[in-house]
């Protein structure tokens, strides 16, 4: 085992309630995604019964003529209440959203409020008599968190504005990342209830190329093996996927892409990714791959001029073969029209059984099982140094390559009884 | 130095002696901006001797440049580099034009090709140009990090552009033709800086600048001092060829707008290109925007491997610091002083009747060599 391992893990709890992965930052025992909950807690040290803040809804306000002598009845008990709440905290100072401060503070506005809002904030006041609504640690924690948040996404959105951010040389942006990240992981745990086997076979660290089979139409499958690799892998490693050419020209993929730290598909960003101990994904079909029709699912398209293995050679990158089964089901493309494709200038535009009837629903992907294999790595130090000219080595390499996914998808299927439940 | 008491003679005998010992640097371009920074930068040093060369003055007068007018066409250039011998020539004559003018065109393009010939003919031993990383042009297929020899695919619709492509890919071939002579083109990143007008400038100028919806390419850029640096360097080290410049850090674009304190307008970009298909040069783009839309929308980041390992140049400034600088000066200029420009105006007016008294006092003694020469007939 590598001394990574045995580092201490981020000691917060994630949103689905699993220990965090990540390491702790340096001076901190929560991560970088973790660490507002640890400046928190040094500001509040007692926040508790934050859970019950979500019972004091709103007052349900019903619209209903204010008699007068309610009204000073309502406002004596206000004032009752002002002096239990005082009462039940002797010397404490009220941060400015406590009972008290609220109190005081609807006391001093009660009259602008119209006759309806009134009536029901009274009312409201008067039932929580009794109810943790007077706890004080209650007000405290909502007053904490209230703070906090708004305090985080104000200066989230000010340093986005000011350029305060922080990206790589390929503007792999976390923040951009960690935004994203839920949405994926709805789709990886609960949409596709991906299943991910032999992530053992990733290093921990260090080069390797991944060679991946491409379908679905939408680069679905890769969002899914960088949320796997990310989400699973005990070094959280990003997967750096080589995209086609036609995406840097699209709208919001071109800026999503590269903020996600994702880069075009040359052979200079390759080797300069694989030279940099980079975990490259590459997807060889292309296009054919993505656009296949229904029919033709599961068969591998032509895999490219072999260019990925020329990379691997050149920089002794071992290959790593991994089969998406699932994502060919996610919409089922019954036709290609290249003539739509050109006019608009897509690579292909399909025809699916609900795009383009259904317009932007049309983009729902069916919610499929998924299972993604990775096999284990062959090795390409082997070859010698000129072995990246040899075409014919370069040709039975891409071949091995190819029949040994083709293999993994065959083997996946035949144990697969379901396309929906797996 | 002889100024007041020892008369012309002595001084220009004190320059021979000088001038035979001395490299002698020609800077075209001097009446220009970068010219004339070049040209001030290199005066520092003593021991070169520095020709300006332009049609123009420069803006303000160097006290030990040796300015001679004249356009970078003439054809008696040849003649001029042979009797001054001279070693290096910083080749900085350039017109920026939005869109693309045939003057300017004929003033770049065959002024610096005339430019490179008279070298080549003269014997010149090493040759300088100012180029700009924007000559492989923004494409979607571009890598992350353009290598000096990414083919040059810059686009045609913004002058500055298309004459630099033109002048690059004039230069490969003279590189071929006289491989003795060191031509070294110096490819510079987006310049910014307080006073240089670049594209890049032009684009901040404004409290808002606008990016295409949903693009956010890589920028690279460079500040104005550290070009001045660069060219300074080229001339007192040796290397031949092209390089890349920039800042260390390639940052999005957003980011960039946001460092230089200005609001980024998200505009989509069919928009941008409004009118470019059917009237090219003529489009309302050209006219709006500073930078063309497609280097807004694509990545043209330069490989500045080389600048690191063959060059060794290190910029002073990282991408940042020029930014949080532009954008200081910017707060600032709403309060800049009036007297700070005046402290400024005194000193060149002192300079300026300086000059003219030296002027004077050769016109003097020239004309009373004539007049001793008639009488002599």
């Amino acid at each position: 085992m590598s001394d990574q391992d045995n580092r201490l893990r981020c000691s917060a709890i994630t949103r689905r309630g699993t220990p965090c992965n990540n390491y702790p930052l340096q001076g901190s025992e929560y991560c970088r995604v973790h660490l507002p909950l640890d400046a928190g807690s040094i500001t509040s040290p007692e926040t508790g019964k934050i859970g019950e803040a979500g019972e004091n809804a709103p007052p349900d306000i019903v619209g209903e003529t204010l008699d007068a002598n309610l009204r000073q009845q309502l406002i004596r008990e206000l004032d009752s209440l002002i002096e239990r709440v005082r009462a039940m905290t002797p010397g404490y100072s009220p941060p400015p959203f406590s009972p008290r401060r609220l109190l005081e503070l609807i006391r001093e506005n009660l009259e602008n409020f119209s006759p309806e809002l009134r009536l029901g904030i009274l009312e409201k006041l008067r039932n929580s008599v009794g109810e943790d609504l007077f706890d004080i640690d209650t007000w405290k924690g909502i007053w904490y968190i209230l703070n906090y948040s708004l305090d985080s996404q104000r200066d989230f959105l000010r340093r986005r504005i000011r350029g305060e951010f922080e990206t790589d040389e390929w503007g792999f942006d976390l923040e951009v990342l960690e935004a994203v990240k839920p949405f994926m992981d709805f789709m990886y745990y609960k949409y596709w209830r991906v299943q991910t086997i032999g992530l053992e076979n990733i290093p921990e660290s260090g080069r390797a190329l991944l060679i991946v089979n491409h379908s679905g139409q939408l680069p679905w499958d890769g969002a899914m093996l960088g949320t796997a690799v990310y989400n699973e892998h005990p070094t959280q490693r990003l997967v750096r996927t080589l995209y086609a050419s036609w995406f840097p020209t699209v709208p919001f993929f071109s800026a999503l892409f590269t903020k996600l730290g994702q880069a075009l598909g040359t052979e200079d960003n390759a080797k300069r990714l694989l030279e940099q101990e980079q975990l490259v994904a590459v997807f060889p079909e292309g296009i054919k791959g993505a656009g296949k029709l229904f029919k033709d699912r599961y068969r591998l398209a032509r895999f490219s001029r072999g260019g990925f293995i020329r990379m691997a050679l050149l920089t002794k990158t071992p290959i790593i073969p991994v089969s998406i089964v699932g994502a060919e089901e996610i919409y089922i493309s019954l036709a290609k029209s290249s003539m739509i494709a050109k006019l608009i200038g897509f690579p292909f535009f399909p025809i699916t059984i609900t795009w383009p009837w259904l317009g932007p629903l049309g983009f729902v992907p069916l919610p499929t099982k998924w299972y993604i294999d990775i096999g284990e790595p062959i090795a390409m130090d082997g070859y010698g140094d000129d072995a990246a000219s040899n075409l014919v080595l370069v040709s039975q390499l891409t071949d091995q390559v190819r029949n040994e996914i083709q293999e993994m998808i065959f083997t996946r299927l035949a144990q697969r009884r379901s396309i929906f439940t797996g | 130095m002889g100024n007041q008491a020892g008369g012309v003679e002595e001084i220009n005998q004190a320059a021979g002696e000088r001038l035979q010992d001395r490299k002698v640097i020609l800077v075209t371009g001097v009446g220009g901006y970068w010219g004339w920074r070049v040209a001030e930068a290199l005066c520092a040093n003593e021991s070169d001797h520095i020709i300006g060369l332009d049609a123009e003055a420069p803006l303000e007068h160097i006290k030990s440049l040796d300015f001679i007018q004249a356009d970078i066409r003439n054809p008696l250039l040849v003649e001029l580099l042979r009797f001054e011998q001279v070693d290096t020539v910083c080749h900085l004559a350039f017109q920026e034009t939005t869109r693309p003018s045939e003057a300017a065109f004929e003033y770049n393009v065959i002024g610096t090709m005339k430019v490179l010939d008279a070298c080549a003919e003269a014997g010149v031993r090493k040759i300088i140009l100012k180029s700009s990383t924007a000559v492989y042009g923004a494409r979607p297929g571009n890598s992350a990090f353009l290598t000096e020899d990414h083919p040059l695919m810059g686009s045609r619709l913004y002058g500055t552009t298309r004459d630099l492509v033109e002048i690059e890919a004039s230069c490969s071939g003279f590189r071929t033709q006289e491989p003795q002579t060191m031509l070294t083109s110096l490819r510079f990143a987006n310049i910014i800086g307080p006073n240089a007008a670049t594209p890049l400038t032009r684009f901040l100028q404004e409290p808002c600048a606008p990016i295409l919806l949903g693009f956010d390419p890589l920028m690279q850029i460079i500040h104005e001092d550290d070009v001045i640096d660069a060219i300074v360097f080229a001339v007192e080290r040796d290397f031949s060829g092209v390089f890349n410049l920039a800042a260390e850090g390639p940052l999005p674009l957003s980011k960039l707008i946001g460092l230089a304190g200005k609001i980024c307008i998200p505009v989509i970009h069919w928009f941008a290109y409004w009118g470019s298909g059917i009237l090219g040069n003529r489009a309302p783009v050209t006219r709006y925007l500073p930078i063309e839309p497609d280097y807004l929308r694509y990545s043209w980041v330069g490989d500045l491997a080389k600048m690191h390992e063959t060059m060794e140049f290190v910029p002073r400034y990282t991408a940042e610091e020029a930014l949080r600088e532009l954008a200081g000066l910017h707060r600032i200029g709403r309060f800049s002083l009036e007297s700070t420009s005046l402290a400024l105006d005194e000193e060149r007016l002192r300079d300026t009747i300086e000059r003219r008294r030296r002027i004077r006092k050769q016109q003097t003694t020239k004309l009373t060599e004539l007049g001793e020469n008639q009488a002599n007939e």
